[in-house]
């Protein structure tokens, strides 16, 4: 099922009349049978945004699409959603089987039929064992899936996460979200979930959308998104840890950073943000860029040096280098940077240049 | 087609609004017919009371009597003197209980003293216990303390008698004492710290915090007072507070009862209360939604 | 963290409540089975002879007012209390459900909380009354002959509804104010994931707005059984301190326990009515007692859902 959002405009009224635009002139095409991450900073409106495709928050413009049917002014229920809310929302009096079963009593499946997709759909999703439990004595990852199952049980068109993974500790957060990607393999649906967390979404995302005060940002495969970003805001977004961002100028179609020149750029002389990923460093003793080591923090697989910022103390610079380096804080080291891993910004408008 | 279905559901959310809203607008008028009944009768005319069978159920602009049977109810008995004393043992006996449920409420939250949950818990049980238990041995002592004699009870003692009983409760004590305890440690130990001695520490920090809840209490309390009847009755027969005065001054027999200004009596007792609740609306409701909870 | 006694600290912070206590309190209680177990308790000699063991029950519960108070404390509390938690179930429900108006709904659901049951027993006596009364009136639209509820002579059965509605009528507010703060701390998420699965309303509240407010409402209807048990004054304010319609025989009072325990309260002065008042307390106690009991039980089975 495709999904097609079109000129989506939310706006929420507080009680003293004063507006916020949570989502704003909203355009995406959701391909069928993928698995889409939604992703940005808290406040960004993804979740208004799930909410809208969900039916539960109704958006003030535009229109929303599953395939060629208009959806728009479609009630939740009628939908043929699936949703697993960030908390889950299990029906804490209920059993894992009764909450499971729970959406076909309420479109009169017959109980036989009822029991045997219920239990399907716990095996799909690994709890099969634990149907008389109550979700109380289940862990949070196993609540996860009993979420899963009632929300698939039903044979949704699509299924919708809010913030899956957001409730489990880091161990189970791994384990879930690869969990994530093989049920939505094996089901075939199409699924949107949304997370806060670029990690999250790049690792099992088919395509992520990228979102900031209501506007999209990029669409696309992670990886392009994460090699080719359109704007500033994307390029910080993405990546841990994070793009170094230094002002830097274009002379003569050169691109230079703290007077040291690191590569070419086509376009008119001005002052520009140069963002260069941490692992764009490349230790050369002819390198043009000197920088000096304010401390080294190692891993054992690679060793981060970090640089002082001297515009914002806050801010350091992070370069990833190969663990072999020896380097010592107060160390001068020469870098060449990679061609593909460093981006020209705008300083006004933060487009890529 | 799905323009049908999306009628259909809107269509029946809209009868279900309309019934919900009717539902509530039933309820709401039977919870307000008695002081409508109550306003409608104290401003009739006593003939018109006593002439129309069946009541009128609206008044109109003319027949209003707006002040008379007001004036009479309140010349009918000494209702100064009653409001004045049933003010008096109200403040009385709400300093009286925030004092001794602040202090113990601290000791119980705060201190760590021999047998303390052991004390708390047969502090709470006795809140089981249905109160005309008390009052039995209560009037007796009462009486022991020579605060109450049938004949020649004087005014002092009758307030003695009134206050000394309700200085204190193990509901309020309870209350309290949860509030005092949502105060996170981290402010006693920093407090502590600084030197801050546990006395300092109950006034600046703690009462400040927790003075929600003791606004709640002072109002429960107050509006306790405003409506007490039996033990007023029991122990200071002579000198009755509003409730009793109402109760007394306007008895309905056999003889020709004044409705008009019995209801004007009771809507004079029952203002009070009334305006209180709609200006400190959400201190009664927090302390009623508290106490259901658990407590 | 706080490993440090201070027993001293503590008396002195703890004194003057645990005074007015032991004497107000805890006294009265242990007081109350002494009187009850005297013989010929003389209130105004402050003296008795001897001791007797169930006398003062004996003489509480083979009057024939036990039997009546009996009954009428019973109906009183298992006609109001269910009446009114379903109601009140029902009312803060579609409170809940609302938008518009709610706290206007809710300031009016909860005034007859703070008013004074005697003011309002004899606005309800006024309503009742046969030939001025707001209810006949209203019956009359619909043909129905004046009934005396209340007045000269009125049949305890009219007395006994009379209350009931008023009983009803004044134990709303306390349960719509718990219900609602319990329907409010029901997370929504609950119900926006019963509506993406096409719950319908009637399911939505039996299935999961009733089974997660059951704790509370099996504690409500508890503890309002035990305060209904303990009726008194809202039959005053009704009826004077008669406790009945003028007229009617003591076989027609509307007398409740905690009646009979100020009625023997009130003769005090005579041979061991004391005792009795005392008596009967205890058996009030004891009844409140079992409530309690079973509610404590179940709970405890019931913490978990």
């Amino acid at each position: 099922m495709e999904i097609t959002l079109k000129e989506i405009t939310k706006i929420f009224q507080a009680k003293d009349k004063s507006e916020t635009v949570a989502v704003n002139k909203l355009d995406i095409t959701i391909p069928s049978g993928k698995l889409i991450g939604l992703l940005g900073p808290s406040g960004c409106g993804k979740s208004t945004t799930l909410y809208m495709i969900a039916g539960l928050l109704t958006p003030n413009e535009g229109r929303i699409y599953f395939g060629d049917e208009d959806v728009t002014d479609m009630a939740p229920e009628d939908r043929g959603i699936g949703l697993v809310f960030q908390n889950y929302a299990l029906y804490p009096h209920m059993t894992v089987r009764q909450n499971i079963m729970f959406p076909l009593e309420n479109i009169k499946v017959p109980k036989q039929e009822a029991l045997q997709r219920a239990q399907e759909m716990a095996d799909l999703v690994g709890i099969g064992e634990l149907m008389n439990r109550k979700p109380k004595q289940l862990s949070g990852g196993q609540q996860q899936r009993v979420a899963i199952a009632r929300a698939l049980v039903k044979k949704p068109r699509v299924l919708l996460l809010d913030e899956p993974l957001s409730n489990l500790d880091a161990r189970l957060r791994l384990a879930t979200r690869e969990e994530i990607k093989r049920i939505q393999r094996e089901t075939g649906i199409t699924t949107i979930f949304v997370t806060h967390d670029q990690e999250e979404a790049m690792s099992i995302s088919d395509e992520i959308v990228l979102m900031d005060l209501g506007v999209k940002q990029q669409v696309g495969e992670p990886q392009d998104v994460y090699d080719d970003p359109y704007n500033l805001f994307v390029a910080k977004f993405l990546g841990t840890p994070p793009i170094n961002m230094i002002p830097g100028e274009i002379k003569n179609n050169q691109v230079f950073v703290k007077g040291a020149k690191i590569g070419g750029k086509v376009a008119k002389n001005q002052d520009v943000v140069v963002g260069i990923r941490p692992e764009g460093f490349n230790i050369d003793p002819k390198g043009s860029l000197e920088l000096e080591v304010y401390m080294v923090e190692t891993i054992g697989r690679d060793t981060t040096l970090i640089i002082k910022n001297f515009e914002d103390e806050e801010k350091s610079y992070r370069v990833i280098v190969d663990a072999r380096h020896r380097i010592q804080p107060g160390d001068k080291v020469k870098f060449n940077i990679d061609e593909d891993k460093f981006y020209v910004f705008n300083q006004e408008t933060g487009e890529r240049l | 087609m799905e323009n049908n279905t999306m009628n259909r559901t809107r269509i029946r959310t809209i009868i279900f609004k309309v019934f919900v809203y009717s539902f509530l607008v039933g309820f709401a008028i039977f919870v307000l017919i008695p002081f409508y009944w109550m306003v409608l009768t104290s401003f009739k005319s006593f003939e018109q009371v006593r002439t129309e069978v069946p009541p009128s159920l609206f008044i109109g602009f003319k027949d209003l009597r707006l002040i008379e049977n007001y004036a009479s109810a309140w010349t009918a008995a000494p209702y100064w003197e009653y409001m004045l004393r049933t003010v008096t043992v109200a403040a009385i006996s709400t300093v009286g209980t925030i004092f001794t449920t602040i202090f113990a409420a601290f000791a119980f939250a705060r201190l760590n003293f021999k047998g303390r949950d052991l004390l708390f818990l047969a502090l709470i049980s006795t809140m089981m216990i249905p109160g005309e238990m008390f009052v039995i041995t209560n009037y007796i002592t009462v009486s022991n303390l020579g605060w109450y004699t049938p004949l020649g009870q004087t005014q002092f003692e009758a307030m003695l008698a009134l206050t000394m009983p309700f200085m204190t409760s193990v509901f309020y004590l309870f209350f309290l004492r949860q509030a005092f305890k949502q105060i996170p440690d981290e402010l006693y130990l920093a407090a502590k710290v600084d030197g801050t001695s546990d006395w300092k520490y109950l006034w600046k920090i703690m009462v400040p915090i927790a003075s929600p809840t003791i606004i709640t209490i002072i109002i429960l309390n107050a509006m306790g007072t405003w409506s007490a009847y039996i033990w007023p009755k029991l122990v200071a027969a002579e000198y009755p507070l509003v409730t009793n005065g109402l109760r007394e001054a306007y008895q309905d027999f056999f003889g020709m009862v004044n409705y008009s200004q019995q209801m004007a009596a009771a809507l004079i007792v029952t203002l009070p209360l009334l305006i209180v609740f709609l200006f400190l609306k959400k201190y009664i409701m927090r302390g009623v939604s508290r106490s259901g909870i658990k407590g | 963290m706080l490993e440090k006694q201070s027993n001293l600290k503590a008396l002195f912070y703890l004194a003057p409540a645990m005074v007015l206590l032991s004497v107000f309190t805890f006294y009265p209680l242990f007081n109350a089975f002494f009187l009850a177990f005297l013989k010929d308790y003389e209130f105004l000699l402050r003296s008795a002879r001897g001791f007797t063991i169930l006398g003062n029950f004996k003489n509480v519960i083979t009057d024939p007012d036990f039997g009546i108070a009996m009954k009428n404390t019973s109906i009183i509390t298992f006609i109001s209390v269910p009446i009114s938690v379903i109601v009140a179930l029902l009312i803060s429900v579609a409170l809940n459900s609302v938008k518009k108006l709610q706290g206007a709904f809710q300031t009016i659901f909860f005034l007859p909380y703070v008013t004074n049951a005697i003011a309002i027993g004899m606005a309800f006596a006024f309503i009742f009354h046969a030939d001025y009364g707001l209810l006949n009136t209203i019956l009359g639209w619909f043909g129905i002959n004046p009934i005396n509820w209340v007045g000269l002579n009125a049949s305890w059965s009219n007395a006994m509804f009379a209350l009931l509605v008023y009983t009803v009528w004044g134990g709303l507010a306390f349960k719509i104010m718990v219900f609602l703060s319990g329907l409010q701390s029901i997370d929504k998420q609950y119900y926006d994931a019963a509506r993406v699965d096409a719950t319908p309303r009637r399911r939505v509240l039996t299935r999961i707005t009733i089974p997660l407010l059951s704790p509370m409402i099996f504690y409500i209807t508890v503890t309002s059984f035990i305060g209904a048990f303990k009726a008194y004054r809202t039959i005053i304010g009704m009826f004077g301190e008669t406790l009945r319609p003028p007229g009617t025989l003591s076989k027609d009072s509307l007398i409740t326990i905690v009646g009979l325990v100020y009625d023997a309260l009130a003769h005090a002065d005579a041979t061991g009515k004391m005792s009795e008042a005392a008596a009967a307390s205890i058996i009030l106690f004891s009844i409140t007692m079992i409530f309690t009991l079973i509610q404590m039980q179940i709970s405890k089975r019931r913490v978990h859902f």
